[in-house]
């Protein structure tokens, strides 16, 4: 696709939407949404980043393997997270079990490790998207078709 | 102490290694296989841990992050839960030995590594549905196993497999939607999803709600059938299991429609009331379409070319075994069918994996094209002679020790209509597996079977400890038996 007026417009859009993706996924605990739904917002960002200048270009800036890493590191960071309370003497992802420091309730960094594993959960969401999307429009007999 | 937390990290290390196997396969691409080995390695470790637990101590229950029931999610590791995850560990570790030479031929090179990491989830989930006392929690792995499920199938990446893996997928999902549906019933009433609350608090729903029960009954019933391939809600497991890769098979056939049958075992048994059910005709319903099953299971195998498709066909049959024991409810019935889903886990893999054998030294896997194969592949000839062997239930196989039981149990719970059934199906079982004994070991060896590519050594040794299995089982059954005999008290104290 080769087109001025979405192209303007997108770049203009797509901070917001990143940033709100990053909002939401870090308010995860404290509001509505959270790691999936803020991981969506963020992977529907580079799609649009994608859909509106080309692939290649959207490659570019987020290239399938960068999203391998973040697919199995979002999830990694979950897993690590509870195996690690199993460190500190407690059960698997304990949280104030095993001493993971609380906050004051409503503030950004309370709750332990749930921030920590909703940042794990965006991540793998976020990737995931993507990924989905490079699947979905990979040609036959390249890795990833050409552009438009 | 790390032992402590064995059930949590039973789950833990696949799904962490199922992670990491796309990292390694980035840089360090001669890691990957070495890295699962060891995941199962150390699972089977677990496994062991467990058992010396359980057998010590009695029950093993973990609370997931230090949450007690009922609001957080348990692990109880029983008897039962014991026998499926060493079942797992055992025929899991095999067959991913077996699994890094078959998938050369049969997988292209880019998706070796997530075959790997399809299978240590699918492990994972499977641990999980072992253990779990949740019942929301049991919901979530069975999602996580289907979709695995659907990922090993479709890895070939041809017709076929697309093909059945799209059929597994849809069936899959209606069956999930009739779970999720149950649950949301029983949920609705009680207020748990504990199943040890949920079993207290069912005592009296029962009476205020039978309906409510009475529709999540149906509906886990027909979801568990079609994830487990009870007899007409069987229609997904011929085209998925013969189409698969020969490991596949072998984990699909031989454990994952196990572990829904044991899901189905335990909300039977320990979460639904006694009184209850007696008033429904579940018991009867399962009853006669497992004997259907293990009659129609075995006459469609017989008219089939292809070997895998027979060998899933078989499968529908066998699965019918373990729900005729569960259906019949005697101590031997019981113990029977529960323990049929290891023995048939070990011989079904067993014979998958010979097949794959067959399929990848002569490139055929129709039946007729296999003549004398048993003299030109004498390793795998007679392992796959001694697992059709035990599918028929020669004694001194492990196929034998669970059908008797089976008919004992039928004989004690007063049917002795299901004794006759065992019979006939041991004779059909016969009359599909003795003509392709006899066709790969006194005919003359033709075609590609006249001279095969040599088998590499992990493949043939996989297929030797199977069938070495099948023959130490057979000849000492009783330290499986015990376990099992041990957990059908738990089960059936409950019940009654």
């Amino acid at each position: 696709m080769d087109n001025l007026i979405v192209r303007y417009i997108s770049r203009i859009f797509l901070p917001f939407v990143q940033l709100y993706g990053l909002y939401v996924i870090l308010h995860g605990h404290l509001s509505p949404g959270g790691g999936f739904s803020g991981g969506a917002i963020l992977g529907a960002g580079m799609v649009l980043y994608a859909l509106s200048f080309n692939l290649p270009e959207g490659e570019k800036n987020f290239s399938p393997d960068a999203s391998t890493i973040l697919e199995s590191g979002g999830t990694l960071l979950y897993a690590g997270i509870g195996l690690f309370s199993l460190l500190l003497g407690a059960n698997f992802l304990a949280n104030k079990a095993a001493g993971y420091p609380l906050g004051t309730p409503g503030n950004l960094f309370s709750s332990g490790a749930i921030p920590v594993i909703t940042l794990g959960v965006g991540m793998k969401v976020a990737s995931t998207v993507i990924t989905f999307f490079y699947r979905l429009i990979a040609r036959e007999g390249g890795q990833n078709g050409a552009a438009d | 102490m790390i032992v402590k937390h064995a059930p949590a990290l039973l789950v833990a290390i696949p799904l962490v290694a199922a992670y990491l196997l796309p990292l390694f396969a980035r840089r360090l691409k001669h890691l990957v296989v070495p890295a699962a080995l060891f995941a199962l390695l150390l699972c089977s470790a677990g496994s062991l841990s467990l058992l010396f637990q359980v057998m010590h101590t009695g029950l093993i229950i973990y609370h997931f992050g230090n949450w007690p029931p009922p609001v957080g999610i348990e692990f109880v590791v029983d008897r039962l839960a014991v026998f499926t995850v060493l079942t797992l560990s055992l025929v899991g570790f095999v067959v991913l030995v077996y699994s890094i030479d078959d998938l050369r031929h049969e997988l292209r090179e880019d998706v070796r590594g997530w075959y790997y990491t399809l299978f240590l989830t699918l492990l994972a989930s499977l641990y999980g549905m072992a253990m779990t006392n949740d019942i929301f929690n049991l919901f979530v792995f069975i999602e996580i196993s289907a979709i695995a499920s659907c990922g090993l199938i479709s890895i070939k990446e041809d017709r076929a497999c697309i093909e059945a893996a799209f059929k597994y997928l849809l069936l899959s999902a209606l069956g999930s939607g009739c779970i999720l549906l149950a649950i949301a019933l029983l949920y609705m009433v009680t207020g748990h999803l504990n199943m040890t609350y949920l079993a207290q608090a069912m005592l009296q729903a029962a009476e205020l709600y039978p309906y409510n029960l009475l529709a999540s009954l149906a509906l886990l019933v027909v979801g568990l059938g079609i994830k487990a391939a009870l007899f007409p809600l069987h229609v997904w497991l011929p085209d998925a299991h013969a189409a698969a890769p020969s490991p596949s098979s072998a984990v699909l056939s031989g454990l994952v429609i196990k572990i829904y049958a044991v899901a189905m075992i335990r909300l039977l048994f320990q979460v639904y009331p006694a009184a209850f059910l007696a008033r429904t005709p579940v018991a009867e319903i399962i009853l006669w379409l497992s004997t259907l099953a293990i009659l129609l299971g075995s006459i469609f195998a017989m008219v089939q070319e292809d070997l895998k498709r027979m060998l899933a066909y078989s499968s529908v049959a066998q699965i019918g075994y373990v729900f005729l024991g569960v259906a019949l409810g005697s101590e031997n019935a019981l113990t029977g069918g529960i323990l049929h889903i290891f023995n048939h886990a070990v011989m079904k893999a067993l014979l998958f994996l010979a097949a794959g054998a067959f399929i990848y030294a002569t490139g055929t896997r129709k039946i007729r094209d296999l003549s004398g194969i048993g003299q030109t592949m004498p390793a795998a000839g007679v392992a796959f002679a001694i697992g059709a062997l035990s599918m028929v239930g020669i004694p001194l196989t492990n196929g034998f020790v669970s059908k008797w039981y089976l008919a004992l149990g039928a004989l004690d719970a007063g049917r002795p209509f299901f004794t006759a059934i065992v019979l006939v199906s041991s004779l059909l079982n016969g009359i599909y597996f003795l003509p392709i004994l006899i066709n790969a070991f006194f005919r003359k060896p033709s075609g590609n079977a006249a001279a095969p590519r040599a088998l590499p050594t992990p493949m043939t040794a996989a297929i030797v400890v199977l069938a070495a299995a099948v023959i130490v089982f057979g000849f000492f059954p009783g330290r499986m038996a015990g376990i099992v005999v041990l957990a059908v008290h738990r089960l059936l104290g409950v019940w009654q």
